[in-house]
Parts: C-alpha cells; structure tokens; sequence
C-alpha cells in the first residue's frame, strides 16, 4: 500500500468517526477537484445518501440567510444534526473569491450539532454540480442528518445548483424593485416550496398574490407549490416552512429514498452530460463543424442539423 | 508533498479574515479581503465582533490555512487568546497575522504568541500578499506535519 | 479647429477667454493633465464668470445667508454673529477619568461636550462581560445612571450643550436623563444632541454598532424622537450621519446623496406617525466628515445647505424656515492623518478644519494628531482645540460670511456637487428608498467600491500621502505611544458594578424589563419611554440591550463582498 493510500484511508476513517476537521479537509480536497478528493469520495460514496438536501435560492436582498439561520433553529429543535453549504460566486479571472455568507449563521457557530462551510463556485471551472454533490456525500457520510444548501445571488448557477436538492425553496420578498420580477421565471420553475419572506411587511401580501398568479402560469398543474410566509428575523412562520418542506418530499419521493437518490442522481447526470457537451462542443475546432456553424450564420444551413452533427462527433469521440 | 495536504499551487488557499473584540471598523479588513481574492485565494469574511470561540470553530470547519485579524483599537490586545484557543482545538498549524494600530510596546508579546505578521499604516497590498502566501506555505506545511504525526 | 475671430461677432470677454485659453494650452504645453476631485469631477484650471451675474439666478442658487435656499449660511450672521460651537468627542477610561478630562478641555475654551462610550458599550455589553485589556481604551465605560453621574460631576448640563454618542435604544441619553432629574434640572432645560441616532449610517460603515435589527432600530428612533418632541423640547435626538458613509469609502458627493436619503427614510418614517414635518425637521441635525479635499469640501457644504433646503420644503412640505436650514457638526476626517510623520497631522488638521468653517458648519471636532493610533493624550487633545482657537482667534475666517462664494470655481463646484449628489438620492429612490437600499446591500456596494477606487488612487502613486507614498522617511521608526486605562482603577470600577448589581433592588429591575419587553411588543406603547424608566430602576444598558435585541431582532451586518 502506498503512502497515499494510507494518509486517505486515515482520513476517510476520522470522518466517518464525525471528526469535524477531518470532514472540512476532505471538503476542500474535493471542492478543488484535487486527486486525493476523488479517491476519498470513492471511499466514502457507499455511505452516503443518508441526508435530505434542502436548497434554498432565491434573488438578494430576500433575507434568505437570515431564514436559512431559523431554518438551522427549527431543524435543531428537531434534533436533527444540520449542514449547512453556502455557495459563493469567485471571480472569473483570478479564482478568487470572498465568501462571507456565513456570518449570518451567528447563532449557531457554538452548537456542535451545526456544520457550516462556505465553498465558492469556481465559474471557470465548470463541473459545480458534481463538486457540490460529492461534498454533500462526504457530508452524509460524517453522519450528519440535513444539508441545507444556499446558494447567492440570482442568475447563472441557481438552476443548476438547485437541481442538486431534494426540495428546493425559492424565497423572495416584497419591494425588490419590480416585485417578483425579480424571481426570474427559471428560478420558479424549479421551486417546490415558495417562501415569502419578511411578510410582517405591508406589501407581502401584494408579492403573495403575484407568486400565485405566476404559479398558475407554470404548465403542470398537477405539482402544487406551496407559498409559505415567514418573518425570518422573528422566526415568524419557519415551522411551517419545515412543515411544507417535509410534504413536499414525502408527496414527491412517495417517501421512497431510493426513488430520492434515484432522481438526484439522474439529475447530475443529465447536467454533468449536458456540461461536458458544452465543453466538446465549445471545443470542436473540426473543419465540418466550422463549416456548419459558418453555414448557420450565412443562412444555408439550420441550428438543428448543426446540433445532429456535433453532437455525433461526440458520441464518436466518446466511443474512442 | 503529500495527497491530503496539496501545496499551494495545487489547490487555493484558504484565508479567514475577521476581527475580534469590539471595535468595528471594517475599512481596512474588507481591503485586505480583496486583496487576498485578487490574488487567487477563497477567503471566508465575517464582520467584526467574533468571539475567539466563533473564530476557531469557524477556522476549523472551513479548513482554513491562515487567519487575517484587523485591529484598529486595542483588539490585539486578546490576540494571544485566540492563539492558545486555536492550539487547544488542535489547529495550531493555522498561521495567523494582524494589521492595524499596533504599537511598538505591544508588539513582543504578539510575536511571542507565534503571530506571523504585523502590518501596521501605510503597508503595501505586495508585502501583504506575499506576506499570506509565505504563510499559507508554511501551514500547509505544519499541517502535513501534523497529518503525519497522527498516522 | 475655432472659427477666426473677426468672422463673428463676439463679445470682448468671449474674446479674452479664447485668449486665455490659446496662452494657457501653448504654456502648458505637454505638462496639462486632466485633474479630478474626490467625487470625480474633472477641476478646470481657471473659472470664469458664468451665470452668477445674472442676479434672478443669483437669489435662487445663492441667495443671501439666513435665506431660502441657505447656500451662503443658514443664519443671517453666520460666524460673524456667533461662531460654531467647539465640541471635542472626549471617551476614556473610567467615569471619573471622563469627568477630569472633559473639565480640563472646559477650561481650554470647549463650549459643549460630548460623550463617546467604551466599544463594548457601543456593542451594548456591560463591563463585567469584557476582557479587561479591552475596557475603557477607545471610549468610556458608562453601564448605569450613576456612571453617568460621576462623568457628568460640575458640568453645567443646563448652560452647556451635550453630544450622547449612543445609537439605539439610546441608553446613555436615558442616563443623562435621570442625572437631571437627580440633579432637579427640568428636562426642557436640556440641550444637545442624541449624536449618531442615525442606524442607517451604521448598518453601512458597519463601525461601531449591530446593536438591533434594522426594523428594531428604526422603531426605537422614531420612538425617541417622540418622546423627545413631548418631554425633552430643545434636544436634538436626530443627528444624520453622514461621516460614516464618508468614512467607509463614498466619496463626497455620495455622502451628501446618501446622508439626504437617509435624512428623507427618517423624516418620513416620522410622519408616517403623524408627526408634522414642522414639529421634527427643526431638531434634525446632521453630522458630516471633513477631509483635507479642501475646496471640494467647501462645495460640499454649500451645496449640502441648498439641497437640504429644497428636500425639506419641498418634497417633505416643511413651512417654517427653521425646518429648512441644515444644521450640522463636521469631525475632521482621521481617514486622512497618517501614522508616519505624525506631526504632519496637525497641519492637515487645520486645513480640514478651515474646509469645515468656510462651509459653515455649527460645531466642530478637530482630531488630535496621534489619532491614527490611539485615544488622544490630554497633550495632543490641547493642541487639537488650540487649532479651532487659532483660526477662530488669529486667522481672521470668521470675518465674512462664505467668503469663498462668488469664487467661480467654488460655485460651480457647488452646482456639480449638487448635480452629483441629485443623482445618487435619485439612485436609492429608484431602489425604494434608504432603508430598503440598505437592506438589499445596495449603499455598501457603492461604498466599497469608491473605497476600493481610492485605495488604487494611492497604490498607483497618483493620489499622492506625504510620509505614506511620497516624502517618506526612510529613517523613521514609527513608534506609536499608547495611552492605556490604569488596570487596578478599571478593574475596581468593573468591581463596583458588579456590587451594584447585587445591592439594587431586583424586583424593581425585573419589573421595568418586563414593561419594556410589554412595550416592545406592543405597537403603540414608546419603547425609549420604558427604557428611561428602567435605567432609572437601575436597569444596566446591557441588560436592557439585550430584553431589546431578544425582542426586535439582533443587527446583523451584511456583508458585501
């Protein structure tokens, strides 16, 4: 055996025995797609799926930490021992980042029963997804109960983060300038759970009613989202988010994990499947496929036989 | 260099920028913060006013490789405490460094408690940066030490 | 390329301007360079006359001082009548160290005083809860009614005026307060300022104090500016902060935008319970930064006056002209003193401090020269009030009244900063007004990023430090002196009030915590009324910040990275 094997077999045994710092180094070896991180997550994979992941998204300004600070209180009072992962963006150029998210969770950095940790989301990078996702396993496999993971910000990576969750909440609250406008319409389409939050506000009411005019557009009727008002700083309403939370997992998983994993996995699938298209695709420097996308702009050919042939390259590539 | 303690080049550093104690200027914290992200580094900001208890269990979750404290009062004053806190908790391969208003007299005693910089007024986002990575260097080093002495 | 001269028909200043401008581009030569303030308006080399001899323009841009729109002062005289109060921030060690120092700068000529509280106060703790290298190093250690007394022992709180540093729930003022009462001064006697009333400044400088949640403090200011309007009548309990927003990174005439539109949240927010602007806008003071950007900051002010003017007739519907005068404090700005070559300070001190007189201000504090590194020595405190004393007694600046305006440059100066300023408050309204910009982040955004684009100025070289970036001294070591509180005197005043904790009576103090905890939940009940009554009961201020925060929510900060 060698050295290395031994250093991640002694790590991996220290987490599984739920030490914290054990945990948090397997955590950045993993978020930096570091080698060792994936021998560590092959280790630790067939003890996970364990933990229910809550996702919480939703436009700044929406007091979203603060709730996901009395969502951790509420979970806790359950006795549930909570994770929980806040994903910062980094900057594109220098991979850098400020991740400072965390520091609303101010009530629980004590509480041994709580585990916060801050990733950034390596723009540059792509594959966020399986990052995030193998972090959570190593997570489950340290035992703990819940993740909820946040993610900042609208736009870009919500989507494809909130994919990664069991039950996604989407959160907003009145006066975000053009009211729920700022829910951008693919935010919504991922929501399970809709929260309004700050609803002790005189115009919660009016952003309540605009979510459940916008939820009647959606196309499925039959997937009832629930609206849930909450003051986060009060913890007004939090119960009844969890409350909502856990319906909602047990009407769409018919309280199956297996059916739960199952469809987690099938969705990091069909993004990693899609992202590494992309990147073939942003790749292919073929003289047929110059040519088609050339024939796109000049008007001879469509986007959909220059898809057709990219997309057989790639299956091409894929069979070498 | 070891698999679970990669260099630096290999996966970002990791820096904890906070202040403890009461004052809450936060001008020459959050440069600090942008300085150390513009150089590549993740770097976990919190607003002033941590406990030394909030530090450490804060350091340990995000597998932190050095600690920025800012200090523009007497802060630093408590400085020594967060070092033997961090010890105690096992994470004395974290290096921690300081800026601000730091006078002379009281200077010793913080590099007794095993601080890894002083910058006081005027300090260059250069000797900071590099000041960080010679840092982060170094505990990545103890860390694999320590990884090592735990086997 | 200009059209020959004689091809048109132009006036004989026209003429000589083009002349002008033809010289100064042929003798300047390569050495010209385009300049910008700290606002990032571009400064001319020379202004010219333009509108301001038009006399109809002149009354509505200008005016005469003590009136609408207050460009040249708000009072008729101005410094010529009565010069601006002398107001020293004096915060140290123990009470009774206060009490000694601040009798001292009385005696120096200070005509007001002013109370900064120990940074564990401000963060609403009491003394037994703290480390003890940590109390009473930047600010006073004042926990109770008697703590109160003892700062305050001989000082004429009825003849003098008073600056609380305390934001919400203002325990410091309820202190002063009962040492009234003890003392059987009338409250009406009283005057002062609640200084820093203003949350909003603070949730975005981020400086001192997450003492409540932003919907907490709000509650408890309006609150105290009620009760003050009944039982405290020539009180100042709103004081507008625009230095913290100056001192985090917004340049200045960011400042003045966000100080109105802070300004505009609280005024409106009173009226939205029921008070007349008439009755409120009067006691609104305002509390500015002043730095060593000299003429900026003259405009600064100007402008400041006649948009505050404007603000308060007419989009808030004040009619009295007391309403309308923007009254305000200036601290001159320690961002600019620096650490090495700290003499050099008190020359930056002085003409911080000559901005803040040109501009008009009402009360100053100069800072004392070792201000980047620790609470003033009682040395270099004399010599801060001794500059005030020298431009006020030697430098002949009070003899006329806005002496730099009708200065081209200063008046057009005047009109862009306004510009400016326009056009951010227009931004925050556009965002929902102050509160929600601050709620959302907005404000801290813009902060930081003018922070940062300053930092850059001074890295470049470009914006140029002496003994920082330039004219430094290789040889100098900088030593910085530390003035620390006498441990065996701070640690026998951390004793005493924990004796006093003991000794008072409890049932009395659980009582008055339950009254504001009933107040606190109640909507209609005044919640600074209840704390009055607690301090009084002998309540300490950590005790009744934290019923509060349990109540109305713990400030968090918001961090913008």
């Amino acid at each position: 055996m060698s050295n290395v094997s031994v250093q991640v077999s002694n790590l991996v045994t220290r987490l599984r025995a739920g030490e914290v710092g054990a945990l948090a180094r397997a955590i950045s070896l993993v978020d930096s797609h570091h080698d060792a991180g994936s021998a560590i997550h092959r280790i630790v994979h067939p003890y996970s799926g364990q933990t229910e992941v809550i996702g919480i998204t939703g436009p700044p300004g929406t007091g979203k930490s603060t709730l996901v600070n009395a969502l951790v209180s509420e979970l806790r009072s359950k006795n549930k021992r909570v994770a929980v992962v806040a994903v910062d963006p980094s900057s594109p150029i220098t991979g850098g980042s400020v991740l400072g998210d965390r520091t609303r969770m101010g009530d629980h950095t004590s509480d041994s029963g709580v585990f916060i940790r801050s990733l950034a989301a390596h723009g540059h990078l792509g594959g966020l997804s399986s990052s995030i996702l193998k972090v959570i396993d190593l997570i489950d496999a340290a035992g703990w109960d819940v993740v909820v993971l946040e993610t900042v910000g609208a736009g870009q990576s919500e989507t494809e983060i909130a994919e990664i969750a069991d039950i996604s909440v989407v959160v907003n609250a009145p006066g975000l300038g053009d009211d729920v406008q700022a829910i951008k319409a693919g935010i919504l389409e991922i929501a399970d759970v809709l929260v309004v939050n700050k609803a002790d506000s005189p115009q919660a009411k009016r952003t309540e009613r605009q979510l459940k005019a916008m939820l009647e557009l959606r196309k499925e009727e039959s997937s009832h989202v629930p609206i849930v008002n909450t003051v986060a700083t009060t913890g007004e309403g939090v119960d009844e988010l969890l409350e909502a939370i856990v319906e909602k997992g047990n009407s769409k998983f018919n309280s199956s994990k297996k059916e739960r994993l199952l469809s987690r996995v099938r969705r990091i699938v069909a993004q990693e499947a899609a992202e590494q298209a992309r990147r073939v695709v942003l790749r292919d420097q073929d003289e047929s496929t110059l040519s088609l996308l050339e024939g796109v702009i000049s008007g001879e050919c469509e986007y959909e036989e220059t898809i057709t042939h990219v997309m057989s390259r790639y299956y091409a590539q894929q069979d070498k | 260099m070891s698999q679970i303690t990669p260099n630096v080049a290999e996966t970002p550093v990791r820096a904890l920028i906070t202040k403890i104690g009461f004052d809450g200027h936060d001008r020459g914290s959050r440069i600090v913060a942008a300085y150390l992200r513009d150089a590549g580094m993740e770097v976990i900001y919190t607003p002033p006013w941590q406990e030394i208890d909030s530090v450490v269990q804060l350091a340990l979750q995000e597998d932190v490789d050095l600690i920025g404290i800012s200090s523009l009062a007497t802060d630093h004053l408590i400085v020594p405490d967060l070092m033997n806190a961090l010890r105690e908790a096992g994470l004395g391969e974290i290096e921690v460094f300081i800026g601000g208003i730091i006078p002379e007299q009281e200077r010793p005693m913080l590099i007794e408690a095993g601080l890894g910089g002083i910058f006081g007024p005027g300090s260059t986002r250069e000797d900071i940066v590099e000041c960080a990575q010679r840092l982060a260097t170094s505990a990545r080093r103890k860390k694999e030490q320590a990884f090592e002495r735990r086997l | 390329m200009s059209t020959p001269l004689e091809e048109v028909n132009v006036q004989p200043i026209d003429a000589a301007e083009t002349k002008w401008k033809d010289d100064y581009t042929k003798q300047i030569g390569e050495n010209d360079r385009v300049i910008k303030n700290m606002s990032g308006i571009e400064v001319e080399p020379l202004y010219v006359p333009d509108n301001i001899m038009d006399t109809e323009l002149y009354l509505e841009k200008s005016g005469y001082p003590g009136q609408f729109p207050y460009t040249r002062g708000i009072y008729s005289t101005m410094h010529r009548g009565r010069t601006w109060t002398q107001r020293q921030l004096v915060g140290l060690g123990t009470p009774s160290d206060y009490n000694k120092r601040v009798k001292t700068m009385l005696d120096m000529g200070a005509n007001a005083i002013s109370l900064l509280p120990c940074n564990s106060g401000f963060r609403g703790v009491d003394c037994d809860t703290v480390p003890l290298p940590l109390l009473g190093t930047c600010g006073t250690v004042v926990n109770t009614v008697d703590h109160m007394e003892t700062c305050l022992d001989q000082v004429p709180i009825d003849q003098i005026s008073a600056a609380m540093n305390d934001p919400a729930p203002f325990t410091l003022f309820a202190f002063m307060l009962n040492v009234a009462k003890r003392r059987g001064i009338g409250w009406d006697k009283l005057t002062g300022t609640s200084n820093q009333s203003d949350y909003i400044s603070h949730f975005v400088a981020n400086h001192m104090f997450y003492r409540l949640s932003l919907s907490g403090s709000q509650r408890l200011l309006i609150d105290h500016i009620e009760f003050c309007r009944e039982h405290v009548p020539n009180w100042n309990p709103m004081s507008v902060v625009g230095q913290h927003m100056q001192q985090t990174g917004a340049t200045l005439a960011e400042t003045i935008g966000f100080t109105f539109s802070s300004a505009i949240q609280h005024a409106e927010d009173c009226i939205a319970r029921g008070m007349d602007p008439d009755e409120i806008l009067p006691r609104f003071t305002f509390f500015f930064d002043v730095t060593i950007n000299f003429f900026e900051e003259v405009a600064k002010f100007r402008a400041a006056r006649r948009m505050w003017a404007h603000i308060a007739r007419d989009r808030l519907g004040a009619k009295d002209p007391k309403s309308w005068r923007l009254k305000f404090h200036a601290q001159t700005s320690g961002v600019d003193l620096t650490a090495q070559q700290p003499l050099n300070n008190i020359a930056r001190t002085a003409v911080q401090a000559m901005a803040g007189i040109f501009g008009g201000l009402q009360s100053m504090h100069t800072d004392a020269y070792d201000e980047p590194f620790t609470t003033p020595t009682e040395k270099t405190a004399k010599i801060a009030v001794a500059t005030q004393n020298i431009l006020r007694e030697e430098a002949h600046l009070c003899d006329v009244i806005d002496p730099l305006g009708g200065s081209y440059y200063v008046e057009r100066m005047t009109d862009q900063m306004e510009e400016e300023a326009l056009s951010v408050i227009e931004k925050i309204d556009a965002a929902g007004g102050m509160f929600k910009a601050v709620e959302t982040g907005l404000v801290q955004t813009m902060c930081g990023e003018s922070s940062m684009a300053n930092q850059e100025l001074i890295e470049s070289g470009e914006k140029k430090i002496i003994g920082v970036n330039c004219y430094e001294d290789e040889e100098e070591k900088i030593e910085i002196a530390t003035t620390r509180p006498d441990p065996v005197a701070m640690q026998k005043h951390v004793d005493e009030f924990k004796a006093f904790k003991k000794d008072r009576s409890q049932k009395a103090v659980n009582k008055a915590l339950d009254n504001l905890t009933r107040a606190a939940n109640s909507d209609n009940e005044n919640v600074f009324a209840r704390v009055v009554e607690a301090t009084d009961a002998g309540v300490t201020q950590g005790e009744i910040i934290a019923c509060l925060r349990e109540e109305l929510g713990f400030g968090h900060p918001l961090i913008i990275a």
